[in-house]
Order: C-alpha cells, then structure tokens, then sequence
C-alpha cells in the first residue's frame, strides 16, 4: 500500500510539472493598464502633445521603480519636463501607490531627462540621480525618511547648460564605490535653433518639425569617478568617455559583455553609431563598438537608437543587447558570441516586423515565469505633427510584446496580450518591477503628457520564480555589477544587477527569474563585483531572496 | 584754326566716349537693381560691341528680363557657350529661361546640360535645372492625364508620386488599379510589392509582398530585382535557408547585382562559410567600393573568421565612407558658429 501511494505521490508530481511546463508554454498574458487605479492619475507635461517647437520637447523622460525605504515593495519615481515636477510615490501594497513628492523633499522644475539608482554613499538607501537639461541632481536617500540635494557638495554641478540624458551607477574600478555615468545627446540652446521648417534638418516626410538632432552640434559623454569620501571627480577625458566626437547619445546600459569582470558601458545615440565603451581595467575605456558590432544594424547603417537592455535571452550565459530605434528601421537585437563580439540577428530572431513605431523604454523580462526573458518595448513618435499626415505612423502608438520561443526566436504577440498593450501612448520612459512580490513583474511607463501607464497581468502566470534581492559589504551596497547565474529546471539563466538602462529609467535592483515547472532552485552562482563568489543551493521558489555578501 | 578745328574734334570725340562709359555704368547699375527700362535706355546708347562683351551681356540680359527673348536669344546662346566670357553663367542661365518661355525644351536641357558641365557644384545651376525638370514633368503629367486618362499609366504615374512621397498606402492603391486596368504590364507587382515593403513588414504585408513579387516573375521571369526581394522577405521572415535560392537566382540572372553578393555573402558568413563569403563580398566592395553595406558585411566576415587586421581595414574605409561630406553640416553648422552654445 505504502508502495501504491509512493507510486502515485510520483505519478502525481509528474503530472503536476507536466502539467506546468504544459501551462506555461501555451500561457497567453492578458496586461492591463492599473495606473488610475493604483493613484497614478497626474499627468507629466513634456512640451507640445499637437506640435514641438523645439528638440527638447521629444525626448521626454524616464521613470524609475526604486525601493527608498527598504520596505520590501519597489516605489515609483516618475520625471516630469518642464511645466510639472517629478513624483515619488510610495508603494502602499495592494496595488496602490501614494504621492510623497513634498514629504521626501523631491519637488523640482525643468526639464528632466534620465534617472539612475544605486547607494553611491554605501549607507544602505538607494540614492537618485536625475539628469536635466540643465543641471543634474543627486539626491542623497537619508535614511528613507527625505531626499537631500547633494549635487554641488559632491562636485556635481556642471560648469554649463548641458542636455544630460541616460545615467548609470556603474563600479568602474570596482573598488566599492558607485563611478557614474551621463551620456549626453547633444548642444541645445533655444536662442540659436532653428524652428520647425527652418533647413533639411527640419523636416519628416515633407512636414515641419523641429529640428535636430542631425544639424545640432554633438557634446561628449561624462564619467565621473566616485572618490569614496562623498564627492565625484570628472574623468571623462583620461577615461576615454570623452571620445569619441559625433554620437547623439541617449540610452546608457551597463554590463560585463566580455566576461573579463569590469563593467562595459554600452550606448544607444540617435542617428549616429552606438557606442561600446570596453572597461579595460585602471578606469580606462575604449570605444569599439563597430569592430564589436554593436554600432550598426546589419547593413552597416546608424540607427536612431533611444532605449537599450540587455539579457540572456538564449540561456547561454551571455549578455546580449536590444536597442530601440526609429521607424522605418528595424529594432536591433545584437547576439553576444560571449567575449563581446556581437552579431546582428534581429531578423533571424522574429524582431523585423515592427518598422513603424518609434521604440523607446524597454527590458527583457520573462511574463510568463518559462524561463525564457520575452522582450517589451514602449512606442511614441518623436512628432506630433505625424498625424497630420494620415499614415499609419502615429504620434501616440501601443506597446510590443515579444515571447520568447527559445532557440533565439521571438513571436510578436501584442495583439493578443490584453488591453493595456494596445493602449496608445506617446511613451517614452520604462520601468520594470514586481510591485507586489507574487512573481509576476509589473511594468511602469512615463507617457507624453498624460499620467503613468502602469501594466499588470489580470491573472498571476503558472510558472514558478525567484526574486533576489543583493545586498554588498565590499563590493558597492546595492551590489550594481554583481552576475547572478540561476540553475533549475535544467536551465541556466544569467542576470546582472544594474543601474541606469531602459529609455533613461531604472528597473527595481532586485532580481526576477521565471522558473518553468521547478519548484526548487538547484542552484544559485553569484559573483560580486568585489571579485567574491558565492554559491547557493536548493533554493524554494516562489519567494523573495535575500542574500548579503559574504565577508 | 586748323589747331582749333583739331581740338574741337578732340573733344567731342573724348565728351562721346565719356558720355558713352558714363551711361554703361549707369546702364549696369540699373539693371543690378531692377530697373530694366532704364538700364535698357542707357546700355543702348552705350551700344556696346564685342569688344565690350560685359556691357553686351548686360544689354542682352537687360532685354531677356524685359521679356524681349527673341532679341536676347542668340547673342545669349552664344556668349553662353564660350569659356573664359564674363558673366557667361548668367547669360546661360537667362538663355535657358528664354528657351523655356518659347517652349523650346531641346534647347532648354542642352544648355542646362552644358551649364552643369561647367558649373557643377553651383546652386543657380542647380535649381534652375530642377524646376525646368520639374516643369516638365508637370507639363508631361498634366498632357498624360489629360490626353490618356482611361490608361493604366495615369495609375502607374500617380503611385510612383505618392511612392516618392512615403505615401505607400496610397501607392499601393494606385498600383493595384494599374494592374487591374492592365494585368500583364511589366513592371507594376514589383512596384506594388515593394511599396507593400515599405509601408510595413507585418508578416501580412511580407505575405502580400512576395505574392505580388511572384506574380511579377510570371511576367518577367527573369527579373533579378524581384528574386531579391523574395529573399529578403525570406530574411524579414528569419528563414535565411529559403532566402538563399533567391539570392543564387537573383545572382545567375545579374551577375553584376551587387546587394545580391552582398545578401550570399551574409549568409555564407552566418553559416560559418568565411572563406566562401569572404570572396564574395571581396567581389562586392570591387565593383562598388563606396558601398557601405559591402563593406560593413565584409568587416564582419573578416572579423568572425579571425582575420582582425583585414576587418580593422575594412573599418577604416567604412570610417571614410561615412564621413560627412563637405557642406553637409559644415554650412550649417558654421552659421551656429556665429553664436555657440558654451562649450
């Protein structure tokens, strides 16, 4: 008997992963739009929603998911160009969200680019950085309690009018302390643009837009080096960041793409070649990203690239790009060899069906918990005056929903993956975030003129998952850098954690991982930046996991 | 008084040609601001010969602006045509505005022809030549609608506008009435296919695509250009295995098709063929060497077989080629110049 009901305790497991693997392969999403629900109902102006007068209206901003309080629930910070401030608010659990902007000390005026997070002081509260046109602002996280403003104490201000755009906490050195990094697109003065019509430049397809960015004069990229006793010096030039000339920069990501250990700097510009800046160790980079094939589409083409992410979309243990871009251009999805050379495979993985939207936030992540990172990208022209044009590019635009079906291919399946996704939006920045820790990730985005959107699955995926939640002693607290390899289910998934990304917006630092049918975590790999390695073993799933480095 | 008679003469002779500088200068003047009457009156009591050939171009200008082309015509046509002339561009230049008034197009595009040879980076050159092209094209359009409105063409011609003018939802309309109108004319499923191309690459429009492209090759079967599109779409549709016959075949029937040698060449280089794929792109950037794509394919092969000093190569000629050509931004930017943001 106790032989009979052994045999059936097994023949009942077998059924149930069956049963999971089965479910989660046909699992189809059904995303809804919760913001107004949630109490995300103010709008954020970003320059003209019929037509823009000027560049700077375009370019719209980022949106964040950062834990301030340690609370356990990711927050939401959204940016605001001028004409509004930027909003904190507060995770309040149920799918509710409350504005704290005035109670943390984060009301600001401008036009507000890019966001990053990390702990650049070490003392356990994720800080901000907010990037401007115009001047940047750190903002110190004391204690959860407030936000204190403490760009000119660490040497932050910038001698000039700059358009900062993407941002990123990256450990360049690895010595402990959070480097940072600030693309930037390009040199702005109102004063002495040119309006909509005024020379070639400032046309799209026959009709007067603004102009820019080619006819605008380039800037640079700044990296600033953290020095440890709470200020940051500029080495922008000695680091190489500084170079080279002619790149519109947006995007920023960050990631070891040669497997070497030492943070890459990836980013995506805007009618120019992207640029790979390779971490050659001693805070020294170099730029190689056409020889390394990032710069390109497969044509040898610059694209108009806004958002980037990286993942191990094949579960190979390499870290592979994704870039937004223009219409009439494919998305560019570029395959990591492994030691940083890449390949253009965008259309050999499903990605060239979308050439008429304008792509901007995005991530790979995994909805359905398979295993396998699917891919979501935000669309909105950059002009409004596109609809007077009565073609089927329009100004505000839906999302897209990429699955992946392993073996590198993607199916596009926006149009069956509920109502938020068909949603039309000027979107620009992208968030992404298990809000309510139940293992199925929520997706945040900062819209042109309109309040958040805020996506939610209507019913929880069936397979199982794991969140990872990395605290650093010696390497820097929000363990930025740290490369996190998770084995079940016969799988092996990479993931680093990491600031900045996105179209100008943050990620929650935690770390999400779909695990199919396992209800075990066979087992966890976790190399620190500090250089220290750790490993976990049966791991149960389901849950948040929190792991501090070991000493 | 013989003395005095002398003198006399002398001077009356010295009074006309000062008389006669004093009204060229006026006479040119005038007709630098505008005033054609009045430059005409003074240049022709000037009345300038050819050993004044500015003065004689100004006249004959004076008269092409006050519309008199049959008096300017020759003496424009001819100082147009001489090299090393004073003002021989404007003289072209009212030359070809006269032919134009007369509806004389031979002669219009031979001297714009003649001017372009001569003046090929001059923007007067430049535009005039394009609104006499533009001009004829409307007349030739408007003539077309007018005169054969019930033909296909009509439909042809207006898909081609809106094609030019991203419109591809209405250009695929357009072509489809064409075709409708004329059902085995050349020509007409490519454009449609490819105007589906641009408009989209939904996996609806690929489909749609290659069903014209398909049609096409029933009428022109040995049309190169449509192969390669099959193979493209064979690519949109990440299937580079089927891509590859349309390739070989767009290749066989135009063995000079360059972005077909670069489209096998990529293939070859993704299935790990480098040698095969080298050589092909190496027979692409030769009979093209300032295409980009070419070069692009090649630094890529180079660079996944091993061969990093060839692909650094291939690199620095891609650098050169994607260098911004003078005046591209440099006018404009240097109009910025004049007051910068700070640096």
């Amino acid at each position: 008997m106790k032989r009979r009901l052994l045999l059936f305790g097994c023949l009942q497991s077998v059924f149930l992963v069956a049963w999971t693997s089965a479910a989660v392969r046909s699992y189809v999403p059904n995303f809804r739009n919760i913001a107004a629900q949630a109490g995300l109902t103010d709008s954020f102006p970003n320059g003209g929603s019929e037509k823009k007068q000027f560049i700077i209206e375009t370019t719209g901003s980022g949106i964040a998911f950062i834990d301030y309080d340690n609370d356990g629930l990711p927050d939401l910070f959204v940016l605001s160009g001028a004409g509004g401030t930027n909003r904190m608010y507060h995770n309040e659990g149920h799918d509710r969200f409350r504005d704290v902007t005035k109670l943390l000390g984060l009301q600001s005026s401008g036009w507000a680019q890019g966001v990053c997070a990390g702990d650049f002081d070490n003392d356990g509260f994720t800080d901000l950085f907010v990037t401007y046109w115009g001047d940047n602002h750190l903002y110190r996280n004391v204690q959860g309690r407030h936000f204190e403003d403490v760009t000119a104490a660490t040497h932050l201000k910038q001698g000039r009018r700059r358009y900062n755009t993407g941002c990123a906490f990256v450990d360049a050195d690895r010595d402990g302390h959070l480097d940072l990094f600030v693309a930037n697109y390009l040199k702005f003065d109102p004063a002495v643009t040119p309006g909509p019509g005024a020379n070639p430049y400032c046309f799209y397809r026959g009709i007067p837009v603004n102009c820019g960015p080619k006819g605008l004069p380039f800037d640079r990229n700044i990296l600033y080096r953290n020095n440890g006793d709470g200020t940051f010096t500029d080495i922008s030039v000695p680091s190489g960041v500084a170079e080279p000339e002619g790149h519109y920069g947006l995007g920023v990501l960050t990631g070891d793409f040669n497997g070497d250990g030492l943070p890459d700097i990836y980013v995506a510009c805007d009618q120019t070649p992207s640029l790979l800046y390779m971490n050659k160790g001693g805070n020294r980079f170099e730029e190689e990203a056409v020889i390394r094939g990032t710069a390109f589409d497969q044509n040898g083409k610059a694209m108009s690239g806004m958002g980037v992410d990286a993942g191990d979309y094949t579960n190979e243990g390499h870290l592979s790009i994704f870039r937004t871009n223009f219409s009439d251009e494919f998305e560019s999805l570029y395959r990591n060899h492994g030691d940083g050379i890449f390949d253009d495979v965008t259309l050999g993985a499903g990605l060239g069906q979308n050439t008429k939207y304008v792509g901007w936030g995005t991530s790979f992540f995994d909805f359905d918990n398979d295993g396998w990172k699917d891919l979501l990208l935000v669309n909105g022209h950059a002009f409004p005056e596109v609809d007077r044009l009565h073609i089927d590019i329009h100004y505000k635009e839906r999302a897209i929903l990429y699955q992946n079906l392993g073996k590198g291919r993607f199916r596009d399946i926006s149009d069956h993956a509920g109502p938020g996704i068909l949603e039309v939006h000027s979107a620009r920045g992208a968030a992404f975030a298990d809000i309510d820790n139940d293992g199925a990730m929520e997706i945040a985005i900062n819209n042109q003129n309109e309040p958040p959107t805020l996506f939610k699955q209507a019913e929880n995926p069936p397979g199982h998952w794991t969140l990872l939640k990395l605290t650093g002693k010696r390497s820097n607290r929000s363990a930025i850098g740290a490369k996190v390899k998770v084995m079940a289910d016969g799988r092996q998934q990479l993931s680093e954690v990491r600031s900045g990304g996105s179209y100008l917006s943050q990620n929650d630092l935690r770390l999400h991982f779909g695990l199919g049918s396992a209800t075990t975590v066979d087992r966890i790999e976790i190399e620190w930046p500090s250089g220290v390695r750790q490993v976990l073993e049966n791991q149960l799933c389901d849950r948040v996991l929190v792991v501090t480095e070991p000493n | 008084m013989q003395a005095t008679r002398v003198f006399a003469l002398c001077f009356l002779a010295c009074w006309g040609l000062l008389s006669a500088d004093t009204a060229r200068e006026q006479g040119i003047q005038a007709f630098s601001e505008g005033r054609y009457r009045l430059a005409l009156e003074k240049l022709k009591t000037a009345s300038p010969s050819a050993s004044d050939p500015t003065a004689h171009v100004y006249l004959l200008l004076t008269y092409a602006a006050l519309g008199d082309c049959k008096t300017a015509l020759p003496g424009l046509a001819n100082y147009a045509a001489v090299r090393g002339v004073p003002l021989s561009k404007m003289a072209g230049l009212a030359a070809v505005n006269c032919y134009a008034v007369e509806d004389d197009y031979g002669r219009v595009f031979s001297t714009l022809q003649a001017l372009e040879a001569r003046f090929p980076n001059d923007a007067d050159v430049l535009y005039l030549a394009a609104k006499q092209h533009m001009k004829a094209f409307n007349n030739s359009t408007f003539a077309m609608f007018q005169r054969a409105p019930a033909s296909y063409r009509v439909h042809e011609l207006s898909a081609e506008i809106f094609e030019a003018q991203n419109r591809f939802a209405e250009a695929a309309a357009e072509y489809r009435k064409a075709i409708e109108a004329n059902p085995s004319a050349p020509e007409l499923h490519y454009r449609l296919g490819r105007a589906i191309l641009l408009g989209a690459h939904t996996p609806e429009a690929l489909r749609q695509a290659k069903q014209e492209f398909l049609s096409e090759l029933k009428i022109s079967p040995e049309d190169a250009a449509c192969e390669f599109q099959l193979g493209q779409i064979s690519l949109a549709e990440g299937n580079s295995a089927e891509a590859r016959p349309h390739f070989d075949k767009a290749l066989a029937l135009s063995p000079e098709f360059v972005d077909a040698l670069v489209a096998l060449g990529k293939i070859d280089a993704q299935e790990k063929q480098f040698p095969q794929a080298i050589s092909l792109l190496k027979r692409a950037v030769a009979k093209e060497p300032s295409n980009e794509r070419a070069h692009y394919a090649l630094l890529m092969a180079y660079r996944n077989s091993g061969e990093l000093e060839n692909a650094k190569q291939e690199k620095s000629i891609l650098d050169g080629l994607q260098k911004p050509k003078d005046g591209e931004f440099s006018d404009f930017l240097k109009r910025l110049g004049e007051k910068q943001p700070d640096r």
